[in-house]
């Protein structure tokens, strides 16, 4: 009796530690936080029928090793377009039935267009939210609006800059010395960047790992300038009623999109692809760009469900501005040159 | 069957902890120096023997640098966790006549223990920030004009924090040490006309190294990990070996030489620890 009643109780401690249960009719996401938020996700829990359970992750890099672990947690992924090719590469994602897709005609064709999504012939991921990695500062702290990257350099701000720990440092410094190339730099163009990166070293005040702490270091006061992700910090700090601006620089900004791909062998097929359909809807599209303040993939829901304001301050009737900004790249086997660089940096 | 049921209860006790040892010692440091001898190949990496990732460790200056500025806090955390513990430790064993007192002391230290790390790692952000209680404190005492940035994102920050985590760990054996000096000996040294101060060098401190020994071998290697706090109150400058290990097992997927440098600083922690062994036992022999 007792025996038993120990066993009882060790399945229910198990059941109660093994989340996130797999259950027909539940989908487990792997994605970024605002992509999975109950202000239009729980609609569509009542409507379809499918649980959405969703863990969040604080980086790109945090994919491939969640999935490396072992499969069969996650049914859906949202990688950044510089994340997405590795997925495929990896055996990590499977092709999508376009077909099943409504709105799917809608997509940027730019989107559409990238490599990263898409292997002979099939596409893996379906384009979702864009954004620039822009560059912001305190309206208080400058007389004069700072436009170029350059000014992230400049010795009067020491102790007051942050830059984004992450390997598109290297992005920015090539930019600075003048290599437009960045995803295709060349060895000597990458040692370039990495000393001008360790030059600015002395002058930083840290560097920042995720959102909240970009969104802390300008409230606690410690830094006035950095990049940011457009829309999504310079919002939270409106909210705690700390100005900044957001600016496109000089030398131009790295573009970014995230897109939704299915997890190899999901066994939640039907609600992966009513979830997908979902997410590329007005609900899903207005859904996200009203949590995160990022710009939509589906020109058409934006025009249907955003306000003329909205949809103007997003860019989405502007696609000059979407062609102006230097969309992430898989770096494929230079990546490791890259990160390298970058770890130098820190190491220093 | 009879023999089995005679022998069950030694073999359950030797067989728990060999299991424990085989499952979460032997095994997961298998893994780890299997995959160090592994080689990096996008997408990810393939299996294979070369040291190559040692290799690297050793010529490439970044991952050198890296260990010795890891060693430097390390020491630094453990030498400033001592200097604080010893007094509070004899004082608490040697000088507080109050039980009640002596236990509310002793408690002081142990409870924040029991408070979650990341709490206490972040108390310090909101203390030695630019706007922290540290500069409100002193340009109301009017030391200093202007709020100080000179405090919090450096190594500073990360000594001061790291030692306030975990400066129980040498409280507590130092304690421990010096409650088991008889106060007999002590009053034998004075007797023989040894002052207060001598009696200490000669007789007090020799006969506490054991308890020295332990705390500084705690507080040097839980440093010697630690991950959270150049996260967060860590500058530009505070990469500490334990962050390139989670870069190299996340952002650069290269877990070959994640589980090397893994490598080297379990071989850096097992010596600090047989040498301090060595030297406890040293002490308990009275070999001093």
């Amino acid at each position: 009796m007792t025996i038993k009643k120990t066993m009882l109780g060790t399945l229910g401690l198990l059941s109660l530690t093994a989340s996130p249960v797999l259950a027909e009719g539940t989908i487990n996401v792997l994605t970024w936080e605002g992509y999975a938020d109950p202000s239009f996700i729980s609609k569509f829990e009542e409507t379809s029928g499918c649980q959405v359970n969703a863990t969040y992750v604080g980086s790109n890099d945090d994919f491939a090793p969640k999935l490396m672990a072992g499969g069969g947690v996650y049914d859906l992924i949202t990688p950044s377009i510089d994340t997405t090719k590795l997925m495929i590469d990896l055996d990590f994602v499977e092709p999508l039935d376009t077909t099943k897709i409504e709105g799917w005609n809608d997509i940027y064709p730019k989107f559409l267009a990238l490599d990263g999504i898409q292997k002979d012939g099939a596409y893996y991921g379906m384009p979702y939210v864009w954004g620039a990695i822009a560059f912001m500062y305190r309206d208080d702290a400058f007389e004069t609006p700072p436009t170029s990257i350059a000014d992230l350099w400049r010795e009067d701000l020491k102790g007051k800059i942050s830059l984004w720990d992450d390997k598109s440092a290297i992005y920015v410094a090539a930019r600075k010395n003048g290599d437009m190339n960045i995803y295709s730099l060349t060895d000597e163009q990458i040692a370039a960047a990495q000393k001008s990166l360790v030059e600015q070293k002395p002058l930083i005040r840290k560097y920042w790992a995720t959102a909240g702490e970009l969104v802390d270091l300008y409230k606690a006061g410690e830094v006035v300038i950095s990049n940011t992700w457009a829309g999504y910090q310079s919002s939270l700090l409106a909210d705690e009623g700390i100005k900044v601006t957001e600016f496109i620089p000089t030398e131009g900004a790295e573009g970014w999109m995230d897109s939704w791909m299915i997890v190899k062998g999901s066994p939640n097929q039907e609600c992966a692809y009513k979830f997908l359909n979902m997410q590329l809807s007005e609900q899903g599209q207005c859904g996200v760009a009203n949590v995160n303040g990022y710009s939509v993939a589906n020109a058409a829901a934006a025009k249907s469900c955003m306000s003329p304001e909205q949809f103007k301050t997003l860019h989405q009737d502007d696609p000059d501005y979407l062609d102006s900004l230097l969309i992430w790249q898989p770096l494929g086997d230079r990546f490791e040159a890259y990160t390298n660089a970058w770890n130098a940096v820190k190491a220093q | 069957m009879s023999f089995l049921r005679r022998n069950l209860p030694s073999m359950l006790v030797m067989g728990i902890p060999l299991m424990w040892i085989a499952l979460f010692m032997l095994l997961p440091y298998g893994i780890i120096v299997t995959y160090s001898f592994w080689l990096k190949k996008y997408p990810t990496f393939i299996p294979a023997f070369q040291f190559g990732n040692y290799v690297t460790i050793f010529t490439d200056p970044q991952y050198v640098r890296v260990f010795l500025r890891t060693l430097k806090i390390s020491v630094l955390v453990s030498a400033a966790s001592f200097l604080l513990a010893y007094p509070f430790a004899y004082y608490l064993v040697f000088r507080c006549r109050s039980v009640a007192l002596r236990t509310w002391l002793y408690m002081a230290v142990i409870a924040p223990l029991w408070v979650s790390y990341l709490l206490r790692a972040y108390i310090w952000k909101t203390i030695l920030g630019t706007e922290g209680v540290l500069n409100s404190f002193l340009m109301s005492l009017g030391i200093i004009d202007e709020p100080s940035s000179l405090f919090l994102y450096n190594q500073f920050a990360m000594v001061v924090t790291l030692t306030y985590i975990f400066i129980p760990f040498m409280v507590m054996p130092i304690y421990t040490a010096l409650e088991k000096i008889p106060t007999n000996l002590t009053e034998a040294s004075a007797d023989l006309g040894m002052g207060p101060w001598r009696s200490f060098w000669t007789v007090t401190l020799p006969l506490s190294l054991p308890g020295v020994a332990a705390g500084f071998t705690l507080t040097f290697c839980l440093s010697f990990g630690d991950f959270i706090a150049p996260f967060l109150v860590g500058g530009p400058d505070g990469n500490l070996i334990a962050n390139v290990i989670a870069t190299q097992f996340g952002a650069a997927l290269n877990w070959p030489l994640g589980s090397a440098l893994a490598i080297v600083m379990l071989v850096v922690v097992l010596t600090i620890v047989s040498l301090s062994d060595r030297m406890e036992r040293k002490g308990m022999t009275g070999g001093v």
